[in-house]
């Protein structure tokens, strides 16, 4: 091909206007050996076989079959699981209920537990105030009775000093 | 499931190399490609209305790649680490030497474009994408893919003329 048609294309390729097969004749001419290339070829011919290079260039991403989503198909064999399969699973839900059974057992017997020994502080403190009721009523009547003495003793002591003027007028 | 089958797993290999360009890592790519192969099974109910499924695939490739890119601070491996990788020809091995050279320079080049003019030109120039077929990939415009294609060339140019006249 000749040089001139080249560099056209070229100026055509730097500007954007090349189509696809154009582009790959000039990757091809700068794939083959030119000793006599012009300047004006030269700047673009390192771009070129590098464009080559990178074109040949395998990029081969290595097999992970187990990687690959696997399709389903839908008429794929429905295998029955056994229901005992996941024994584990059924173990630990049960446990699970057990430790939170007692756990709320143990709550409502301390609560229980809590609101007897209230009930019988409540208790004693009524037996108490009982027993202080009856011992100022028996301490009332005991203050009753002396003041009742003290009025004989009133009586008395008119009658002393009566009879000790009778006695010092004779 | 068939589609699945006849048009997104044959493709599997582009979507890979896709991905090792835009991440620069094996690894990751690999990573990337399967989470693509997931996305897609999971949305296989929306593949009757696609067009063009390899663009859709390539799409979803990019924004699991960029994501990834953004989630992980991503440095791209630096270029010089795969100089070695150039293959060797039967030349001497000076000729080998300054093909090489060249080579990382090129190379090079093409890294330090930004990302979208990079994908354009690995899309276009690489693996020969119709500007039709870029434009799905990247949600864009035909138009505004032709543009960025002609800047990215341009600015391709005027760094590899750098390099020619004052070998920068």
């Amino acid at each position: 091909m000749d040089y001139n048609e080249i560099i056209v294309l070229l100026e055509r390729y730097w500007e954007g206007e090349t189509s696809l097969e154009e582009e790959a004749l000039l990757r091809r001419f700068f794939s083959e050996p030119h000793p006599d290339m012009p300047e004006a070829l030269q700047e673009a011919a390192p771009l070129f076989s590098y464009f080559q290079e990178e074109i040949e260039r395998e990029y081969v991403m290595p097999e992970k079959p187990e990687q690959v989503p696997i399709p389903v198909a839908t008429t794929a064999k429905v295998v029955q699981l056994s229901p005992f399969r996941h024994w584990m699973k059924y173990a630990a839900v049960l446990l699970m209920a057990v430790g939170m059974g007692y756990a709320m057992k143990q709550h409502q017997r301390q609560e229980m537990k809590a609101r007897i020994v209230a009930a019988q502080q409540l208790k004693m403190e009524e037996e108490a105030r009982l027993a202080y009721m009856e011992t100022k009523k028996a301490l009332q009547l005991l203050a009753k009775n002396l003041n009742k003495g003290t009025d004989k003793m009133q009586k008395l002591a008119y009658f002393n000093e009566a009879a000790g003027f009778i006695e010092s007028s004779n | 499931m068939d589609l699945f089958l006849t048009q997104v797993v044959p493709v599997r290999q582009k979507l890979y190399r896709f991905a090792y360009r835009l991440l620069g890592n094996e690894e990751d790519a690999q990573d990337v490609t399967q989470d693509v192969l997931m996305k897609v099974w999971s949305q296989q109910e929306k593949m009757t209305e696609l067009q063009n499924m390899e663009a859709w695939c390539m799409r979803i490739t990019r924004n699991l790649a960029l994501d990834k890119i953004k989630s992980k601070k991503y440095r791209l491996a630096d270029e010089l680490d795969r100089a070695g990788e150039v293959p060797a020809t039967q030349h001497s091995p000076h000729a080998i030497a300054e093909k090489n050279d060249v080579m990382i320079k090129v190379r090079q080049v093409i890294s330090e474009l930004p990302e979208k003019y990079r994908t354009i030109i690995q899309l276009r120039d690489m693996d020969g994408y119709s500007y039709q077929e870029i434009a799905d990939i990247l949600e864009l415009d035909m138009n505004e893919v032709k543009v960025n294609l002609h800047r990215a060339r341009k600015a391709v140019r005027e760094k590899l003329q750098n390099i020619q006249v004052y070998g920068l």
